[in-house]
């Protein structure tokens, strides 16, 4: 079991490999067309920062009316127009997709403890977390934004391309995995599903032949979580953490795949 | 049941083949003195610029390919747009009615693709001197298969002898055995297509009920070979690569390939490639995905069958002469919707 330090560490790391990745891939988003200024980061972040103000602002009005007035003076669903409402929903959706998931796991957490009538100090912790991804998701793209200036930032397209190499594929496999996070807590299990299906059979099958010769049981493994674990898990209900946590132990394997794929590439011989 | 040969091999204990040699004559598989496989030293300069269009390929083998040629020809400005191989097909044709031409040659995983675009009348004639080098009963007029794969099944070497596998697909219907398979997955429904062209609709709904009854269904066929080597299933239907891969990271895998004789289980699929604009530069650019340096690289490290004459096949595999596929146009694999509505109508999709 990892420490909460570790996995801090180890998400760190994670904000910065998952920007240097370059998700030159991103399709449309599901909430909307991603707009030109997720080119141009730079140029927008006092928009963003500004937006990020705004939002704390208005889920802080809608937990006060909660707390003044009770359930029936709220409409929960304005929780998540104004989280679509933003240019900086998509910036942060197409450069650091785990803190997009924790965005929508805090909305979230606020709209069920408030439809679920739970005590005010209970939708303050949910709103606590959820201010929380806000800030670090603004950190983010600020970090994104310098590699954007610095060029180690691929140009965000709104069509898929596709990856040409084994190391490659693999990457983009953890941004899918990611994405399935994301679209759970996003209370879109079928859209989860689809995720895992297509990034199993489009991506990890024209690896796994590869990795299979270098080490047959974290394929079988990985067949498992694409196939059983993960899909149980999503369909099961289980908590976004829960799902998070079947994400993270398969990137780990993930990770070790690249490694000796890596290694085994360096063996190859040449084609001529 | 009829009782059948069995060869050993190399990497494999047992290889169960198929007793009699089918419709494809013996010299399909053997090498032919005259026009063997060129190698690159004897091909031009590839000059110019061209757009290929390439169905995903076996994990970034193909791309280590297209690499070597590029370092090989620094004059050569290769452009290449990836995708779902069916999805490249049907946007090749899209274009084509919109009276556009982006792609000068398409490379496809599967001969089905290449089927549609040569039905649509793109494909542009390749010389008889190029076709010359594939093997007896893969060569055609307007597309060159790349590497084939051959159809097969993969046993469990502690719960089924090979005396217990007919060699007739047909006949697992009726026997007692277990059987892991991919319905969802593209080679399966290939595999089903061809059945249907060979036996009739009637009967491939049969033996897809048949089977059904006794089936385990897994997403992918690599999956498919581990759920037989874990002894879930006693047999399976996947190509033959997945097998000798997983032979090859774990020796001591419980799992051999039997091959049926002359019908739909040991259909022999390629991947292809056709020239879709005028001139040398595509036709140049096919010969050195021909020629017995890349044949013997994609033999080796993909495991797949090389098509030329004078390359070695895969370690692993029995003598080809022994193998005795379907005789069947591979293009006519492109007439998928039929197989699909089949298997919804059957329920086993």
């Amino acid at each position: 079991m990892q420490s909460q330090q570790q996995i801090r560490i180890s998400r760190g790391k994670g904000l910065v490999f998952g920007l240097l990745a370059m998700l030159a891939a991103v399709q449309a988003s599901a909430n909307g067309e991603i707009g030109d200024h997720v080119n141009d980061l730079k140029g927008h972040l006092g928009q963003y920062s500004e937006e990020v103000d705004w939002l704390v602002g208005k889920y802080d009005g809608v937990v006060d009316s909660y707390e003044a007035k009770g359930r029936k003076a709220v409409e929960t669903q304005q929780l998540i127009d104004f989280w679509e409402e933003v240019d900086f929903h998509s910036a942060i959706e197409t450069n650091y997709v785990p803190v997009y998931a924790n965005i929508w796991q805090g909305i979230y957490g606020i709209k069920q403890a408030i439809e679920a009538g739970k005590p005010v100090a209970e939708v303050r912790a949910e709103q606590e977390k959820l201010n929380s991804a806000f800030w670090q998701a603004l950190g983010a793209v600020k970090l994104a934004s310098q590699f954007q200036e610095r060029g180690l930032l691929a140009k965000i397209q709104t069509t898929e391309s596709e990856p040409t190499t084994m190391p490659e594929t693999l990457e983009d496999i953890k941004l899918r995995l990611d994405r399935v996070v994301a679209k759970y807590a996003e209370q879109l299990p079928e859209a989860a599903t689809t995720i895992v299906h297509d990034t199993y059979l489009h991506r990890f099958e024209g690896v796994e032949g590869a990795l299979i010769e270098q080490d047959a049981a974290l394929v079988e493994d990985l067949e498992k979580d694409f196939n059983v674990t993960l899909p149980q898990a999503i369909n099961g209900n289980a908590s976004v953490d829960d799902v998070r946590k079947v994400v993270e132990s398969m990137q780990v394997k993930i990770d070790r795949a690249k490694e000796l794929l890596v290694a085994a590439e360096k063996k190859r011989k040449d084609v001529f | 049941m009829q009782r059948r040969a069995f060869l050993r091999s190399a990497c494999l204990n047992s290889l169960a083949v198929a007793g009699a040699v089918g419709c494809l004559p013996v010299s399909a598989w053997a090498s032919d003195t005259e026009n063997m496989a060129l190698s690159v030293e004897q091909l031009p300069p590839l000059e110019g610029d061209l757009t290929l269009y390439l169905g995903r390929g076996e994990g970034g083998l193909y791309e280590n390919v297209l690499e070597a040629i590029r370092k090989r020809n620094p004059k050569f400005n290769l452009q290449v747009r990836r995708g779902v191989t069916a999805a490249l097909a049907n946007t090749i044709v899209a274009e084509s009615k919109a009276g556009v031409r982006r792609a000068d040659v398409f490379w496809a995983v599967d001969s089905g693709a290449i089927g549609l675009v040569a039905d649509a009348g793109l494909a542009r004639p390749l010389p008889a001197a190029l076709t010359g080098q594939l093997k007896p009963g893969f060569q055609y007029p307007q597309w060159a298969p790349v590497t084939g794969r051959i159809r097969t099944l993969p046993y469990n070497t502690e719960r089924v002898t090979p005396d217990r596998i007919p060699d007739s697909v047909m006949a697992l219907a009726d026997s007692d055995l277990s059987i892991g398979w991919a319905p969802a997955y593209a080679s399966f429904q290939s595999f089903v297509t061809a059945m249907r062209l060979l036996e009739g609709e009637q009967a491939t709904a049969d033996w897809l009920k048949g089977v059904s009854e006794r089936a385990k269904s897994y997403a992918g066929e690599l999956g498919v070979v581990m759920g037989v080597e874990r002894g879930e299933v006693d047999i399976g239907f996947a190509n033959h690569y997945y097998t000798l891969r997983l032979k090859s990271g774990k020796p001591e895998a419980k799992v051999d390939l039997a091959f049926t004789n002359n019908d739909a289980g040991c259909l022999v699929n390629a991947s292809g490639i056709l020239a879709l604009s005028e001139g040398d530069l595509p036709i140049n650019f096919i010969r050195y995905l021909l020629t017995r340096e890349v044949q013997s690289y994609l033999a080796r490290e993909a495991y797949e069958i090389p098509l030329v004459n004078g390359v070695q096949p895969p370690q692993g595999l029995p003598a080809l002469s022994a193998i005795s596929p379907p005789k069947l146009d591979l293009t006519q694999l492109a007439d998928l919707r039929p197989t699909l509505n089949l298997m919804r109508r059957v329920g086993v999709l």
